[in-house]
């Protein structure tokens, strides 16, 4: 019997801009992970993910990330992508909060 | 201050030519990610996790106003307005676009800096004293070597697929102020018996996963010898050192698993043969380098307004108090800028903090500024006479904090906030922290205290050598912060021990706070620092305050 | 259990899905994927097979590992199967063999590799394997394109016939790939391949290579025979003579030679030698200095050698450029070539730290054209080095 397999969105940085993007189901990227094809079957999300590492002239470092599907769509599960949504967690008092507007 | 000659001024320009035709290839395709990123890595871009991030070097931590004003004008064109100092003595950008770099490097090339070996199984930038020339105890100052070092290490045929990131500290004073047994060689400036100035030498001192204090492989070299000494034990070490495994590639584990005295062995047969590379053109430079770092001419001029500011002014005094150390010139200080102020990110300035901080050092301190690797600002060369502007000055725009030693004065990398190794986040906790002890005005009452906080194992923010060092790691999903006692990262280098269980995100300020209390509660009178008080005590007086039910119930138990 | 009955369709499925990826991917992505199902390695412990080993002992030590002993293999690889076994950590080998009563009856005397090899081969191999497979959808195999003209066109995955799905997550390997990944990992070697024979089946038919021969050609030489039946399955065993591999220059481009002068192909005009070869070989003038060497061994024949050959496992291996470094160092004054994984962007090091010119394989060549070296070639500008030491 093959694992339980936890449900997952391909995820990668911008390759111009560095941004955080997330594949959405038409093939093109989001920078709002409610937008994110949600994949709850692994040989899906494997498929996608070969498909997202082919775009090497768009994006870099595509990757699977573990998602959860929320009211608006998917969300994350670990806090690590939980930051990579909504940017340091430092932006509300440090010194660079004028910063994060631009 | 070392001043680019020509061949350094095409040097620069030829390798941002060359990153710039990379660049190019990467983004029309004929360059493959897996192909460029080695190349963009030798060049200090990484990838993190929200955007790149370009790591540039200061090297030996010396910057102009000049150099200061471009990374302001750096900030605020192609990034978001600030900068991040770093512990090796670098700055950071963190939100550079990939196209911009480039034309960044070149803005970098124009007042004669760049990110060359800024990452990268290499030679990586040299670090010193971040109060060399200044400080009141120096033997020599060591950023001439430095910049020789500089020079041999830069684009080193042999050492630019070492089998890991290779880290050089030099300093001149026996005060350590640049952790030179925490890297890979550290190189202390030392007088022997004959009254002759030469180098120890010492290998394989190292953090991160497994941490090591460096040994002396030689207890005197001869200043001439230096750069065949340092190129024979490179060489050694890139033949010998591992390859299979990247947690045992370091130096450290070279030394260890095959033993100093083997060590000493290869490299003294090596230095034999190396030496006859080497026909006194290395002299030669160095003779050219070094005036390029004479100290200033200094000023006889009185220092009354700086005795009666003092006097009449507290909130002066509390700054002079903590943020000035002594200068080898009389009537002169060295000004430590805090990047610290209260609640704020340690180590970013703005790029107007930036200026300010130029302009300061253009007015008055022979147009000098250091980095340090404990991620503050320093100016080395101040006749005190100025610093009740200064100090005014600093304050006006939120940069007169006046806690450098202290609680709040605290290494932290940037963590999961930045990072895309790191296991839990750095910043927000020494935030906290420098907030609460604030609040509690229980800052001075503590004292000299060194807290660093790494958000992995990697141990970039030196938790191993603070006196209080805090990790962040990931339990299953969940932040989790280990406390080390007892860390020392000066010339009597110890690693910390760690005191137990880790805390969740929510308990490590509070737990902290338990231990600021215990101190306070059993040191022997108000001069007992922290690690002194540790040291005569141990560990138990603080694990029980930091495990109060657990103590309670061992107690019972024995 | 496979969702598509069909394997024509999975294997399409997979070939499509996988095309692009390394080879540790396609056997970690395999060992998981349901459409490949329950898997077994199928491993003859012989020179190569370590690599596939290894990789099953990185991605999952459980993973079923079937060890075919023909009864008739060398002594060293029956200690080499146990000892890599152990070294690696495999939790699930099995050691299959014939049948006795199918020995007893066919081949009693252990003689019948004499006079039918094919007979032989099918008793000892191609039974056993065969019955051993049947409680597996698919296996894995260290099949690659280069060993034969009849593996030239092989897919990651294979139907074979219609009974399971052959997995050859190596296909795409050469043969410096797989020295790259066992020197990059520290493999055992077979202890047979120092002696001569690159490629390792049963002692009575395989005999050793020499230098320049393909690798195997030791395997049932002098006979028309290519491949062993196991992997000619195909419902029946197809066999007969199969067409004799063309003319060697034809099979495999020449290296090309990278010099400051540009590309030229390599005339092969040195006859290289191992350093153990240099013992008993008076007449050898260049020899062949692997990574890991202590170029101190090369000391008392240093006058009489011409050329050294340094070898570049990767490009990230950056021993080559000490070694350079210390051979100079010693006094040798004839020519350095660094052979292997060497980048255009590492020339201008290879040239300071000793080396005359750099060997690289026609696939490097094509993919690295002469005009991304050529950037590199005036390697004595902006030299820190030369100016360091005074050689400016």
């Amino acid at each position: 019997m093959p694992r339980r397999f936890t449900p997952k969105v391909v995820t990668a940085n911008d390759l111009l801009l560095g941004d955080v993007v997330w594949q959405t189901a038409d093939n093109s990227w989001t920078r709002n992970i409610s937008e994110a094809e949600y994949l709850d079957d692994e040989d899906t999300a494997n498929a996608r993910l070969s498909q997202a590492e082919s775009q090497q002239s768009v994006i870099v470092g595509a990757y699977l990330a573990d998602a959860k599907l929320g009211d608006n769509g998917p969300e994350p599960t670990h806090f690590r992508e939980e930051f990579r949504v909504s940017g340091p967690s430092t932006y509300a008092n440090a010194q660079q909060a004028e910063a994060s507007n631009v | 201050m070392y001043k680019y000659n020509d061949f350094d001024e095409a040097f620069v320009r030829e390798r941002v030519a060359q990153f710039r035709g990379q660049v190019e290839r990467r983004i029309d395709g004929s360059l493959a990610e897996e192909e460029f990123r080695p190349l963009r890595l030798m060049n200090g871009l990484y990838l993190q996790l929200h955007a790149y991030m370009l790591r540039v070097a200061v090297p030996y931590g010396t910057l102009s106003s000049r150099q200061m004003n471009q990374l302001a004008f750096i900030a605020d064109k192609w990034d978001r307005g600030y900068g991040h100092f770093t512990t090796r003595q670098n700055i950071q950008y963190n939100w550079p676009k990939l196209q911009d770099v480039p034309d960044m490097l070149s803005a970098l090339a124009d007042v004669e800096m760049h990110a060359i070996q800024t990452s990268g199984n290499t030679i990586r930038n040299v670090t010193s004293d971040h109060f060399a020339g200044a400080a009141a105890d120096e033997i020599e100052d060591p950023r001439p070597w430095a910049e020789l070092i500089r020079q041999w290490s830069t684009d080193h045929p042999e050492f630019q697929f070492l089998p890991r990131k290779f880290k050089i500290a030099v300093t001149g004073a026996p005060n350590d102020r640049a952790v030179v047994k925490a890297h890979d060689i550290g190189l202390q400036i030392v007088r022997n018996d004959a009254g002759e100035v030469g180098f120890e030498v010492i290998v394989g001192g190292g953090l991160g996963r497994t941490p090591m204090v460096g040994k002396v492989v030689n207890g005197f070299v001869p200043k001439e010898d230096i750069l065949p000494y340092l190129e024979a034990i490179v060489s050694v070490y890139n033949l010998l050192g591992r390859r299979d495994n990247k947690y045992k590639a370091r130096i450290k584990i070279t030394v260890h698993e095959n033993g100093l005295e083997t060590i000493q062995k290869l490299v003294e047969e090596e230095f034999k043969t190396r030496k006859a590379l080497f026909n006194g053109a290395d002299r030669e430079l160095f003779a050219q380098i070094a005036p390029q770092f004479a100290a200033p001419e200094f000023s006889a001029a009185p220092t009354d307004l700086f005795d009666a500011t003092y006097n009449d002014d507290p909130v002066f005094r509390a700054w002079a108090d903590t943020n000035l150390a002594e200068h080898r010139q009389p009537g002169y200080a060295i000004v430590t800028i805090s990047l610290k102020p209260h609640g704020k990110t340690p180590g970013d300035a703005t790029s107007d903090q930036m200026r300010v901080m130029a302009d300061l050092a253009k007015e008055f301190a022979h147009d000098e500024l250091r980095v340090s690797h404990e991620q503050n600002i320093v100016l080395p060369h101040v006749h005190k006479r100025h610093l009740p502007e200064i100090h005014a000055r600093l304050r006006a725009v939120g940069l007169a904090t006046a806690n450098v030693g202290l609680i709040s004065d605290i290494i932290a990398c940037p963590g999961m906030d930045y990072c895309a190794l790191a296991t839990a986040r750095s910043i927000p906790i020494a935030q906290e922290i420098s907030t609460r002890f604030d609040a509690l005005k229980l800052e001075h009452e503590i004292g000299d205290l060194k807290i660093k906080i790494s958000g992995c194992i990697n141990a970039c923010g030196h938790h191993h050598v603070g006196h209080i060092g805090i990790l962040g790691l990931d339990r299953a999903g969940v932040e989790n912060y280990q406390i080390t006692l007892g860390g020392d990262g000066s010339e009597t280098t110890t690693i910390g021990e760690r005191a137990g269980p880790g805390f969740s995100y929510t308990e490590i300020v509070p737990a902290i706070e338990r231990l600021m209390l215990a101190y306070l509660d059993v040191r022997e009178n108000a001069e007992e620092t922290f690690l002194e008080t540790y040291r005569r005590l141990g560990a138990e007086p603080f694990k029980a305050a930091l495990y109060p039910d657990d103590t309670g119930k061992r107690k019972h138990a024995a | 259990m496979p969702h598509e009955t069909n394997i024509d369709a999975r294997v399409a499925h997979l070939n499509q899905r996988y095309a692009n990826h390394g080879a540790l991917d396609v056997l970690g992505r395999a060992l998981k994927d349901d459409q490949v199902g329950r898997i077994a390695l199928v491993s003859s412990f012989g020179a190569e097979s370590v690599v596939l080993l290894h990789m099953i002992s990185v991605l999952d030590v459980s993973t079923p590992v079937l060890f075919i002993d023909t009864q008739m293999l060398f002594e060293e690889t029956v200690k080499y199967q146990q000892d890599v076994s152990s070294q690696l950590g495999l939790t699930d080998v099995r050691t299959i063999r014939a049948r006795p009563d199918a020995v007893a009856a066919h081949d009693p005397e252990g003689l019948l590799h004499q006079t039918n090899t094919d007979a032989c081969c099918d008793l000892r191999k191609t039974e056993p394997l065969e019955r051993a497979l049947g409680n597996f959808d698919a296996w894995i195999t260290g099949r690659k394109r280069f060993q034969s003209n009849s593996r030239a066109t092989l897919e990651f995955f294979e139907n074979e016939g219609n009974k399971r799905i052959k997995v050859n997550p190596l296909a795409h390997w050469t043969p410096q790939d797989v020295q790259d990944y066992m020197i990059n990992n520290r493999l055992p070697r077979h202890p047979l391949i120092s002696k001569g024979y690159p490629s390792i089946g049963c002692a009575p038919c395989t005999s050793k290579v020499a230098p320049g021969e393909d690798p195997r050609s030791g395997r049932w030489r002098d006979q028309d025979k290519e491949e062993c039946g196991i992997h000619f399955v195909n419902g029946k065993i197809v066999r007969g003579p199969l067409p004799k591999d063309p003319p060697m220059e034809e099979v495999k481009p020449m290296n090309t030679i990278v010099t400051d002068n540009g590309f030229a192909p390599d005339t092969g005009a040195d006859d290289f030698v191992t350093v153990e070869e240099l013992e008993t070989s008076n007449a050898a003038r260049a020899v062949d200095l692997p990574s890991d060497a202590d170029p101190m061994v090369l000391q008392e024949v240093l006058e009489r050698l011409e050329t050294i050959r340094v070898d570049f496992p990767t490009f990230a291996d950056g021993r080559g450029f000490t070694l350079a470094r210390r051979l100079r160092l010693m006094g040798f004054t004839g020519k350095l070539r660094a052979r292997g994984h060497v980048l255009a962007d590492q020339y201008a090091m290879a040239r300071r730290s000793g080396f005359d010119e750099v060997e690289i394989s026609p696939e490097l060549a094509e993919r690295q054209p002469w005009d991304q070296w050529k950037v590199r070639a005036e390697w004595g500008a902006h030299d820190y080095q030369s100016r360091v030491r005074g050689t400016a």
